[in-house]
Formats: structure tokens, sequence, C-alpha cells
């Protein structure tokens, strides 16, 4: 069986995706060991914590060079594994194999792109079929999102999340409630975890311009980490040119890791990484060298647009 | 010349023919810092997530001095100057229902980045070295339309390149974008400045400028820009037929036939004879090409 999951990611390790017939049994064994897991996943030191990959598949070979392979790194990914990128299928799966075969070295929570709605908008849904033929795999996949884990708690001490907070959480219990096997909903406390944002302007809690969407100053994020005994904030979610931001005098941090972001922004990224005695080191890291991808990134050719 | 000095630069690329210097380059976004600097510049603490603000594509007259140049920092004052009102996602209406924490900060800046741009220009006169500029340049409406006939024609593309300005991703609510493309062919230059934003399940809108030179001999030459606003809501667009879900509107060139136009207008600079005299017997035909 072993042997089996064994092939499997190192087949995966060259980004070649796996048969249809694959995902589904693999799915069926990553959805055991998740529907186990806590909504604040407990997870030990040390780790290396990394944020949104979006389906750049030779940048997160950059990020395990960088970080060391798991399971001797332990890890912990804060979501937006798909979507944008050209490997969504790979990235994710390789992230669900080791989870299956390496479940207390890997954790894996969820972010507001594992989600059937926004992954029909930006990629992932479309890789599928274009790479199956078939939504098969997008459905097996995205029947597994809603098992993810909303957050994870380091050591007791860091609270790792997606996005960031919400008004309708004050305490880690809160979140432990919810019932999170479900697709990602529009409003409430779920949603705001996956998709709100730090905000230096606002004190105390904002309302994006669109109407939809929290934002949280410095004081929410004072009045949570005292509330909660927590040292700090780790998210991920937005895209920061220098791979990480600390905001609020070092109350929550932002890590990217997603160099080059779409191949074209020229950021570099950055992964966290946590010793035993919770000792902090940013490892910057930039994109995979061009001749290191599968299929270079070419320039658009000339186009007689009008 | 400061030509030759450009070519060192990274991601920077051009053409010089028929006495027009053309040239693209695409740098990464703008880092915190400088960001931080924009955003003291422009009054605001709002600017899209990737600003390509060092990347630019300029096309300059050599003889007249007149410049034509495309930059995201030009384009944000018009965003910031332009104000539009926010846009409501379609699940605002149900956020009005939720209950909302005790101190609430409603922000209210125009998130799409919407902008009138339609391009900068200015025109660089060299006295002893000295150079000055001037605005004066005088576009006037016109009835010509861009001849897409002949645009249309395979003739060689000697020279092309896309440039991103801006773009948000709107908090994955759908994409702002501006972005510029050039194409130079033996007989002339185009190119089209294209604004684009989808905000899924609430509007469409689509702001394109063309600006087209034919190369003239011995006669004074004309600029055409045409810019051609579109823009539906999705309401609009359902009621109209058409689909309403986001992916069938990840293309702007397919999306733009179902968006009605809501400003269209053609307007043309003449550059004077004296100048475009000088360019035919300079240049006939040769061009040089650089950074490839």
């Amino acid at each position: 069986m072993c042997s089996d999951l064994d092939r499997q990611i190192s087949q995966l390790k060259r980004c070649e995706a796996l048969k249809e017939s694959e995902v589904k049994a693999l799915c069926l064994k990553a959805m055991e060991i998740l529907v186990e897991e806590s909504n604040v996943q407990r997870v030990d030191a040390p780790v290396t914590i990394c944020g949104d990959i979006h389906g750049q598949f030779y940048d997160m070979k950059e990020l395990f060079k960088v970080g060391g392979d798991c399971p001797k790194t332990n890890y912990l990914f804060l979501g937006d594994f798909v979507d944008r990128g050209f490997y969504s299928v790979e990235t994710f799966l390789l992230l669900l194999a080791l989870k299956v075969r390496y479940p207390d070295r890997i954790t894996l929570i969820r972010g507001n792109h594992e989600s059937r709605q926004i992954t029909q908008v930006y990629g992932f849904y479309d890789e599928c079929l274009r790479k199956y033929g078939s939504v098969n795999v997008w459905r097996y996949c995205t029947d597994i999102f809603d098992y993810l884990s909303l957050s994870a708690l380091i050591e007791n001490k860091i609270f790792s999340v997606h996005g960031g907070l919400s008004p309708a959480v004050n305490t880690l219990d809160q979140i432990r409630t919810i019932d999170r096997k479900q697709e990602v909903p529009h409003d409430g406390a779920m949603c705001d975890l996956m998709w709100s944002d730090p905000e230096d302007i606002v004190d105390g809690w904002g309302l994006s311009p669109r109407g939809a969407g929290f934002l949280f100053g410095g004081s929410v994020v004072t009045t949570f980490n005292h509330t909660n005994n927590i040292d700090y904030i780790c998210r991920a979610h937005q895209l920061v040119m220098e791979g990480y931001k600390w905001m609020f005098n070092n109350q929550i941090v932002t890590v990217w890791s997603a160099p080059n972001y779409c191949y074209r922004c020229g950021n570099v990224a950055a992964i966290l990484e946590l010793d035993e005695n919770l000792e902090k080191k940013f490892r910057v890291f930039e994109a995979a060298p061009q001749e290191a991808r599968g299929a270079p990134i070419k320039k658009p050719p000339p186009d007689y647009f009008l | 010349m400061e030509w030759e000095r450009d070519e060192k630069e990274a991601g920077r690329r051009g053409v010089t023919i028929h006495g027009w210097e053309i040239d693209s380059s695409n740098r990464p976004i703008l880092a915190s810092r400088a960001l931080q600097q924009w955003e003291e510049k422009l009054e605001t603490c709002h600017l899209p997530e990737m600003i390509f603000g060092d990347s630019s594509l300029t096309l300059k007259h050599i003889d007249s001095g007149i410049k034509f140049y495309f930059s995201a920092f030009d384009a944000l004052v018009g965003w910031k100057d332009l104000a539009l009102p926010p846009v409501e996602v379609p699940a605002a209406q149900k956020w009005k229902l939720r209950s909302k924490p005790a101190q609430q900060l409603i922000l209210d800046y125009d998130y799409t980045f919407t902008t009138p741009y339609c391009g900068s220009q200015t025109v660089e006169v060299n006295h002893e070295d000295q150079i000055t500029t001037a605005r004066s340049l005088h576009w006037e409406d016109c009835q010509d339309q861009i001849d897409v006939i002949s645009l249309s024609s395979r003739e060689p593309i000697l020279f092309y390149d896309e440039i991103i300005l801006y773009e948000d991703e709107l908090g994955d609510n759908g994409v702002s974008l501006l972005t510029v493309k050039v194409r130079v062919m033996p007989s002339g230059w185009f190119l089209l400045l294209r604004f684009w934003l989808r905000v899924d399940g609430a509007l469409i809108r689509l702001r394109d400028t063309r600006m087209h030179c034919v190369f003239g001999e011995n006669k004074e030459s004309t600029v055409l820009r045409e810019s051609c606003w579109r823009e539906a809501t999705f309401q609009a667009l359902s009621s109209r037929g058409y689909p309403v879900n986001s992916e069938a509107y990840n293309d702007p060139s397919t999306s733009c036939p179902r968006l009605p136009i809501i400003m269209q207008k053609t307007q043309k600079l003449t550059i004077p004879s004296i100048f475009s005299h000088n360019n035919g017997i300079r240049s006939k035909g040769k061009y040089r090409k650089t950074g490839e």
C-alpha cells in the first residue's frame, strides 16, 4: 500500500498527474485523516509555515529545496494551493499525497480558493477539465476541500489562518464549534477566517468598499491575541513583494510563498521556520529558474490585435 | 544618445523606424518602499496590489520631440481624480443584514481602479542640450476612423510588446487590469491601451484607447486616437439573454461585443510636415531593433 503511495509521490514530484482512479482513492484516504482534525489543528514545533502556492508547482519545488523535504521538515500550509498557476492539479495532489503518507508531518488548512465557486472562475476547474477530459477530479478535490481544517495553533502560542479574524470569533473555542464540512459560505465566521485582511487605516473593524469582507485593525488583533494567550497570528492571503510582512507591532505576520506570482510579478516569496523554541527564521526564495520548468513561459507571440 | 543607455536596462526593448523611437520595458511590481512613496504622492492608502510602476511604453517622434507614453502612475492620477463610487458585490446585500461589529468603518474608495486615462504626452524640445517639456499638443475631434482593414493585413510585425501597467484581483472578486499592447509594421504603428474590469456578479467595464500612426513620406503625418468605453451590469447582461457566470467573461475581446458602448470618440493630432519631411529622408524604410 505504502509503496504504491510512494510511487505516486515520486510521480507527482516530477509534476506528472495521477490517474483519475488514483485521485479518487487518494481523496478517500485523505478524507479519513482530515475528518479527524480539529478546526483549530494542534501543531508542534519545529514547523515551517508556508503561504499561498496557487498552482506554481515548480516554485513549490524551490520551496522544498529551501525548507527541506517532507517528512524531514514538518510543514504547515496556509491554503490557496490551487488556481491562477498552471499546475494546480499536481500541486494539490502532491500536498495531499504527502498528507496521507505523513499525516503528522504536514498540516494543510483551507484557503478561500479551496472552494467550488472560486475554482470555477480562477483556473482549477478548467485545468482539471483540460488534463482529465472530465470534471471528476475537480469533484474529488473540491469534496476534500470541505474537510480541510480552518486554522492551526502552534504550541498554543501562534495562531495560523489563511485570511484573518472575524467579529463573530473572540475565542479559539468559537472556531472549534464551527461545522466546517461545507462549501465556503458567503458570510459568517468560517467565511471571515478565509477572507478577511488586516488594514492599517482601520482601528477596530472595517468593511471593504465592495460591501462584503471584513478588514481588521491593530486593536482587534491585540484583543484577540490577549484573550487567547497567543504571541502572534500568522496568515497568508495577500501578496507581499518581500515575501513576508509584519503589522501592528509584530502582532500579525503575512507569509506569501508564490514567487514571481502569476509568472509576471517579479516578487520573492518566503516561508517561516520555527525551531523547537519557536525562534523565527524567514527563508526568502525566488522563482524556479526557467530551465527547471517543464514548459518554459514565453512572452506572448506577436499578435495582430485590433 | 539616450537610446544606447536604455539598452543596458533589463526588460527594455525598442525599435527606431521612420523617425520614431519606440521602446517598452517590462519590470517587476513595485516593492513596499516604492509603493509607500506612490501612496504619499497620490495621497491615498489604497493602490492596486500589483503595480508595474517601472514598466512603460514610449513612442517618441524624434524631430518634433512629441512623445506619447503610458505609465501606471499617470493612470492612477486619473483614477484618483475620477473617484467613482464603489461597486457593490452581490454578497453585499446579504452583508447588510448581518449583525455588525459595534465600531465599524466603511471604506468608500473606488477599489476597481477605474481610470479615464488614455495615455500621456509631452513635447521635448532640445535647446542646447537642455530638454524642456511642454504639454501643448492639440488633439481635435474628427470623423475619421482608424483603418481597421489595413491593420488587418498580415504585413510583418517588426516590433511587438504587451505591457501590464497595473492589476488587482479585487480580493478574488474579479479583475481590474490596465495593459497596453503595441505593434510596429513597415506601414505604421498601432497600439491598444485597455482597462478591463470584471466585478464578479456585478459589473463589467471595458475602456479601450487605440492609437494609429501611418508612416508618411514627404507629407505631414497624423496620429488617430479612438476611445471607446463599454459597460454593462451582470443584471443587464442577464436581461439580454447573455450568461451571468463570471467564467464566460474571462477574455475582454470575446466579452466586448456583449457590452454596450457608452462613450466613443475619435481625435487626431497632426505632426507638421517640416518634421515628417525630415523623417522621410532620414529613415527611408530602414529600421533598427534593439534588446531582442
